[in-house]
């Protein structure tokens, strides 16, 4: 069927039709030329929609352009074309309020846009109120909490062109909202939410104005800072939970981190107390002296009223699960400070802002890596340092001037949702990716500044949680993968000698696999200094383990090599029951456990005879399945069996194994409880807790659960559907399961954390500290998942409840909004002939078709 | 495109290699059939409908290494969700690696992420392509280039270490002349 290599001949559409076709052969050339030389004389004749489009989008990205100059500009050729171009007005407010969650750094520039435009043509600023306040409201009753602060932050820069209170309303009513839940329950985590939303749309809604307006607001502001004092001062019960860092008891300041929100209420009494001077946020809608005409309109411009928002009487929590959140940087405790400090509300404002960039942009990295390294042209002039100046240089910076260095800012960023607790909102890999392209766009800008954050997070591996250390090497190996392995290993030379219980230790042994898992063991031992090169030993160099049944003093070696023999040649099954039959047999004579014995061999042999590649194994596997079932079901000892001899075949290549193990599970050849007691009872107990140090053992138990917990998540949500039919009995039973699975965990780590582990008193080398402190480290993360599931099961339900009041509550508001419409389309048929009705009906329509056609027909 | 188009181009859209190759196969299809079926003469407004990268778990990936193994493959595609089936693309004359294979995801949602988060990056120090796939089907494993390769290492004049060296149709044109030295070329 298709035909992936036919691409360079032939079957070409018309030139130059097509704008998106990747344009990658050189047989394209012709076309490109065309393409552009047409595309350059379009530019001109570009009707004014697609020329606004265009610069819309690109806003505030040119540090060339005066911000004033392109704001005017936008906005009048906006306003100019506001009767000639039906089309437009529509879709100008429509493509503002899409840029303000797609683009959230634009919001302040948009709305400078905005309030010029409202000088010469109010009524835009009309439309998009109402337009902005329905969608706040639909996104309010969804729980789509990050777009109702987006929009609320629009709204909130364009306050200083409102009548009366203007946002202030719908922030004190929203502050009711999250006072009654927070009264109603000390865990919830909705009215956080909301009170943070609140705290970060007041810094816009007090940079908006001019100073005689701020002198008015800010006793509503002050009235609203003291409200939200209790609230945002209240740790939360989760906090501990998800807590990023765990001083060793010997340290001398367990300091905890602080809450997000609670830092966020002191920032903003201290810019209180200092008149909002909120000198970070861009003021783009202030005009130099030089243009007295555009500053004069803009101080008489007109006022409009915010429509109406209804704010559910319940609210949702939302497609993502809300949390507690702390706050993490890579570059504190540094001579000079090259992020704002945690005191500043302008770490708050601009992480705050970077962090939905990064987030709403997930399905183009590229976008938002270039974003990122750009933050500069996003805020108020001078607030960062220039672009790339070297860390060294910063403190030659003279003092009033930043030494905030963007760059660093951007990259602190990423790491606090590769660092979040309990989940970022998207795959971790997608910050990797993130980093990849900031790294590959500016290499010279943002090399160093990971390099300083690796250093960082390095030196406080030993006290990070357990989950965020693997989320580090994990990073950390596949950033290396992109970069040619390149990375200053000499700088930790020195703890190549460490003990392998030493997390330092585990970091640099597990990074190390990584590395090789994603090229091979000669590639990487080049990149490693000599004293490195003693942790990769010959054997990885290998392409397949040795079979231990090739060497006669093996036990049943030559049972083994028969058995291999067989499956080679996909011999009959009574054949190798004949073989299965010897073994069993001397091994009782021998004195040991027959199943065991026989599994080992047979599983060993499935192995060897699949050795060449997964596909080999996975085929070798699907052939004997029965067998390996039965193997698995005979005894607890002999599925045990099954799992260690697969992890002791690849045990020079763990994650071969750790591919093997998932797909025996999905066989439920093992069973999920059969991998949590092979690496937390037998292979810990075998190496006295030194596997825990492992950090393909920590892969494969949170894989495990992961399955697990995802199974049963998969589970609640389809049994929430009414038209899906999930019995309870499976589902129940799953969840049992899951409560099995980590009660078996708590109890195995929590006899390693205390020391009651019998392995354990036979170290003799005074490391049972370590061991005691990794069993810790375990057990804090896997309650953690524990404590998350639960919630999930409780809030899935509670979820499904407030769902269905909200639904209920606005059926009521949509009937009363039909009734007025109604008597107001009466009214308006009594008094006034219907002309203005049916326009702006027909633009809405044919602005679906507008909005297709663009600089490329 | 459904829906509203972002401010910013998606990377998880099926590259237009294979909205080519829909047109192509359908006049293929016309051609072989005479013209006397119902599918060939669809109607451009129901292929939306009926899309086949709509729900697709599989995805291509182009510009691997000859040398890049499955378990590489593994490693770094698991990232975005477990894996459901690998295939590695053969030459179709010596059964070895040509540089593709198929990855199946378990979701629709994987294979986007993977579109987003895996495409263009590195894997074995090459670049490589992800691109949707409407799903494996057995022959598509090998290589449809003359020689057993893939067509783009028929003709390739740059010398690619990772992928046989010169286009071998280039290659075996030069051979005999004193471009090669000890069997690479300088």
């Amino acid at each position: 069927m298709a035909d992936y290599d036919r691409r360079g001949g032939g079957g070409r559409g018309g030139g130059g039709g097509g704008y998106n076709r990747k344009r990658r052969y050189r047989d394209d050339n012709d076309d490109d030329h065309h393409y552009r030389g047409n595309n350059s004389r379009r530019r001109y004749d570009a009707p004014p929609h697609v020329r606004i489009r265009k610069q819309l989008i690109a806003i505030a990205e040119n540090p060339m352009i005066e911000r004033h100059d392109e704001i005017s500009q936008i906005a009048n050729l906006f306003t100019d074309n506001w009767e000639d171009d039906v089309l437009l007005r529509g879709n100008f407010v429509d493509l503002v309020l899409q840029l303000c969650v797609e683009q959230p750094l634009k919001t302040p520039f948009l709305a400078g846009v905005l309030m010029v435009a409202n000088t010469n043509k109010p009524e835009v600023v009309d439309m998009l109120l109402e337009k902005a306040a329905r969608l706040i409201e639909d996104k309010l009753r969804e729980g789509e909490w990050r777009d109702v602060k987006l929009y609320l932050k629009l709204v909130g820069c364009l306050q200083g062109v409102m009548e009366g209170d203007g946002i202030f309303g719908v922030l004190t009513e929203l502050f009711e909202r999250a006072v009654g839940l927070q009264t109603a329950s000390s865990e919830d985590t909705i009215g956080t939410e909301i009170v943070k939303i609140i705290l970060l749309t007041l810094p816009y809604v007090m940079a908006a104005g001019s100073p005689e307006q701020q002198q008015q607001w800010q006793q509503k502001a002050a009235d609203l800072l003291e409200n939200t004092a209790i609230i945002a001062s209240e740790p939360h019960p989760l906090q501990a939970v998800i807590e990023p860092y765990h001083p060793e008891p010997s340290e001398e300041n367990p300091t905890q981190s602080q809450s997000l929100i609670s830092l966020l209420q002191a920032q903003l009494q201290i810019e209180a107390t200092q008149g909002w001077a909120l000198s970070c946020l861009p003021r783009p809608w202030q005009f130099p002296v030089s243009e007295v005409e555009v500053a004069s309109k803009l101080a008489s411009a007109p006022k409009h009223t915010l429509p109406t928002i209804i704010i559910p009487k319940t609210v949702v929590t939302g497609p993502r699960p809300l949390f507690p959140e702390v706050y993490i940087s890579v570059y504190g405790q540094q001579e000079v400070e090259s992020v704002p400090p945690p005191t500043s509300l302008a770490s708050s404002l601009i992480r705050d802002a970077l962090l939905d960039t990064i987030n709403v942009l997930h399905f183009n990295r590229n976008a938002t890596a270039r974003q990122l390294i750009e933050v500069d042209c996003y805020f108020a002039p001078r607030t960062f340092a220039l672009r790339g100046t070297p860390f060294d240089r910063l403190r030659d910076i003279e003092k009033p001037k930043s030494t905030w260095k963007p760059e660093d800012v951007a990259v602190d960023a990423v790491f606090t949702q590769l660092f979040l607790l309990p989940n970022p909102e998207h795959k971790l890999v997608y910050y990797h990716s993130v980093l990849t392209e900031a790294c590959k766009l500016a290499p010279a800008a943002i090399a160093p500044s990971l390099g300083r954050a690796i250093r960082y997070l390095y030196r406080n591996a030993p006290r990070m949680d357990l989950e965020l250390a693997y989320r580090f090497m994990d990073w950390f190996s596949h950033h290396l993968s992109n970069f040619g392995f390149t990375w200053k290993w000499t700088e930790w030379v020195d703890d190549v000698e460490l003990s392998g219980l030493h997390p330092r230790k585990a970091f640099i042994v597990g990074s190390i696999d990584k590395e090789i898992r994603l090229s091979f063991a000669q590639r990487i031992k080049n990149t490693l200094p000599e004293p490195y090169q003693q942790l990769i030993g010959p054997e990885k160099e290998k392409d397949v383990p040795d079979f231990k049944f090739a060497n006669d003093d093996t036990p049943f070696a030559a049972e083994g090599r028969e058995i291999a023999a067989l499956l080679k040649r996909k011999a009959p099954d009574e054949e190798i029951d004949a073989v299965i039959q010897r073994i069993q047999s001397q091994a009782i004579d021998r004195d040991l456990d027959a199943l065991v014995a026989s599994t080992d061999v047979f599983v060993t042999c499935v192995l060897y005879v699949g050795s060449k590649s997964l596909s080999h194994v996975l085929a070798a596997i699907e052939r004997t399945k029965d067998r390996l079932a039965d193997a698995g079901a005979a005894s607890d000892a002999s599925r045990t069996q099954i799992i260690e001899a697969v992890m002791a075949y690849w045990s020079v290549h763990p994650g071969v194994a750790l591919s093997i193990v998932e797909k025996l599970l999905n066989y439920s050849i093992l069973t999920p409880l059969t991998v949590i007691n092979w690496a937390l009872n037998v292979q810990a107990g075998k190496t006295h807790g030194e596997a825990l140090a492992f950090a393909h053992i920590y892969e494969l138990v949170f894989n495990t659960v992961i399955k697990v917990t995802g199974r049963v998540r998969q589970l609640v949500i389809k049994a929430s559907q009414p038209d899906e039919m999930v019995d309870d009995e499976t589902k129940d039973a799953e969840i049992k399961n899951m409560r099995e699975l980590f009660r078996a965990i708590e109890d195995s780590l929590g006899a390693w954390a205390q020391g009651t582990k019998d392995e354990m008193l036979e170290r003799e080398d005074g490391s049972e500290g370590l061991v005691k402190r990794w069993g810790t480290r375990w057990l804090r993360v896997f309650k953690r998942r524990q404590a998350i599931e639960e919630a999930f099961l409780v809030e899935a339900v509670r979820e499904r409840e407030r769902k269905e009041e909200v639904r209920k509550e606005w059926e009521v508001v949509e009937q009363q909004r039909a009734a007025e419409k109604a008597a107001k389309e009466e009214e308006a048929k009594k008094n006034a002939p219907a002309a203005e009705n049916g326009a702006s009906g027909e633009g809405e329509k044919e602005k679906e078709n507008g909005a297709e056609v663009d600089i490329v027909e | 495109m459904r829906g509203v188009r972002a401010t910013v181009d998606r990377l998880d859209r099926p590259s237009a290699y294979f909205n080519n190759s829909k047109h192509k196969r359908r006049r293929f299809e016309k051609d072989q059939r005479d013209g006397d079926d119902d599918t060939a003469g669809m109607h451009p407004e129901n292929r939306e409908d009926d899309d086949p990268l709509k729900n697709a778990t599989t995805l291509y990936v182009g510009n691997l290494s000859f040398f890049t193994t499955e378990e590489q493959v593994y490693e770094l595609f698991s990232k975005c969700g477990e894996i459901k089936r690998l295939v590695m693309g053969l030459d179709r004359f010596t059964k070895t690696p040509c540089g593709f294979c198929f990855v199946e995801y378990y979701t629709h949602q994987d294979a986007l992420d993977c579109m987003k988060y895996i495409g263009g990056t590195k894997l074995d120090e090459r670049i490589i392509r992800t691109d949707l796939d409407p799903g494996f089907e057995e022959g598509r494993q090998y290589g449809r280039g003359k020689s057993g390769g893939q067509v783009r290492d028929e003709y390739r004049e740059d010398y690619d270490e990772g992928r046989g060296g010169l286009g071998r149709a280039i290659a075996k044109e030069r051979d005999g002349r004193d471009f090669v030295d000890d069997g690479r070329l300088r």
